[in-house]
């Protein structure tokens, strides 16, 4: 006996079909818990302000949970996941750069700093980190905030990995004099 | 060429991730570091970057994981609705002009008149009279499913 199907039906079965996310809720709020602040973090630093970051984290676990990709390893899923918070953090940006009363360069050093609270050396990396592209804020808090490998920091921001050994040589020589730990000494943009 | 490697660049890096540096480290690391411009920079950077990071992860205000989970998931089936609905106005639109046309069909199969009219009508020498006009209604045809794909496609 064939049983009758309806549009509505079929609809549904569609819905549960289309919404069924990549992963189950337990790994999922393992993964979370393990990896928000950090995502958290990067989005403050390269985006500039904490309001952005509030904003981006829930939008990047979101389409990291839609993309249905396949990872190998953890460290494969994270880097996924560093590569949508890149993603989001420069299409806000793109948003922020198209508003007609944006004053970027201001924007970003106002609100960057306290992001590390009120310590004279974290002040002093706000202010000096807000002076460098979103690139180069992300290149140098992956290497050495989240202990990223070259080829690693490649895939996430796009970059081929023969160039990004160059790029971050150069952010992390900028941020340096900036720090004022080094005499300015050929900082190349 | 400026050289943008040091070969000791990752051991003076491990030195200061494992808070070695520079009390710690070895005599001949930190020697090496004051003449190395690439090492001094990854010493200075990397300390201070990595003495900021636990600060801004504690600063972090994370929304609690289930809610997350939830809103996800919430999310997930609104889309999904909206993509599963799509087909169905397509099948919707196709009915429709089968309607249509099979109404045209019966009219033309059952009215006399259209019969009468039809049998002194030759279809060459109208299309050689009308041509622009054939042309016309055979790229409107052709047009309007293009159109209404395209814009079904777009919702």
């Amino acid at each position: 006996m064939f049983r009758e199907v309806t549009f509505t039906d079929v609809n549904r079965a569609a819905v549960d079909a289309q919404a069924d996310l990549v992963m189950d809720e337990d790994t999922f709020r393992a993964f979370y818990e393990r990896n928000a602040r950090g995502v958290w973090a990067y989005l403050a630093r390269v985006a500039g302000d904490r309001q952005t970051a509030d904003d981006l984290l829930q939008e990047t676990f979101y389409r990291f949970l839609r993309a249905a990709a396949e990872h190998d390893s953890e460290d494969h899923r994270r880097n996924s996941l560093y590569r949508i918070a890149t993603n989001l953090a420069r299409d806000a940006r793109r948003r922020i750069l198209t508003r007609p009363q944006a004053a970027v360069a201001g924007h970003d050093i106002e609100t960057i700093a306290n992001l590390t609270g009120t310590a004279e050396t974290g002040a002093d990396l706000d202010r000096a980190m807000a002076r460098l592209k979103p690139r180069e804020r992300a290149m140098l808090w992956l290497a050495y905030a989240e202990g990223a490998s070259h080829r690693e920091i490649a895939a996430i921001l796009g970059l081929r990995p023969a160039s990004l050994k160059l790029l971050l040589f150069r952010a992390r020589r900028r941020l340096a004099v900036l720090l004022g730990r080094s005499e300015v000494r050929d900082v190349t943009r | 060429m400026l050289p943008v490697e040091c070969e000791f660049e990752s051991e003076v890096l491990s030195a200061v991730l494992q808070s070695r540096w520079p009390d710690r480290a070895a005599a001949q690391l930190r020697a090496h570091a004051e003449t190395c411009a690439i090492c001094s920079d990854v010493a200075a950077v990397a300390g201070v970057i990595d003495n900021a990071r636990e600060r801004t992860r504690g600063s972090a205000t994370v929304p609690d994981s289930g809610r997350v989970w939830w809103l996800a998931q919430v999310r997930a089936r609104r889309e999904a609705a909206r993509s599963a609905a799509r087909p169905i106005t397509a099948t919707q639109l196709i009915a429709g002009a089968a309607a249509v046309g099979f109404s045209g069909a019966c009219f033309g199969a059952t009215s006399r008149w259209f019969q009468e009219a039809l049998a002194g009508f030759s279809f060459s020498a109208a299309f050689a009279e009308h041509t622009v006009l054939a042309i016309g209604m055979a790229a409107v045809i052709l047009v309007v499913p293009a159109a209404a794909w395209l814009a079904l496609r777009r919702d």
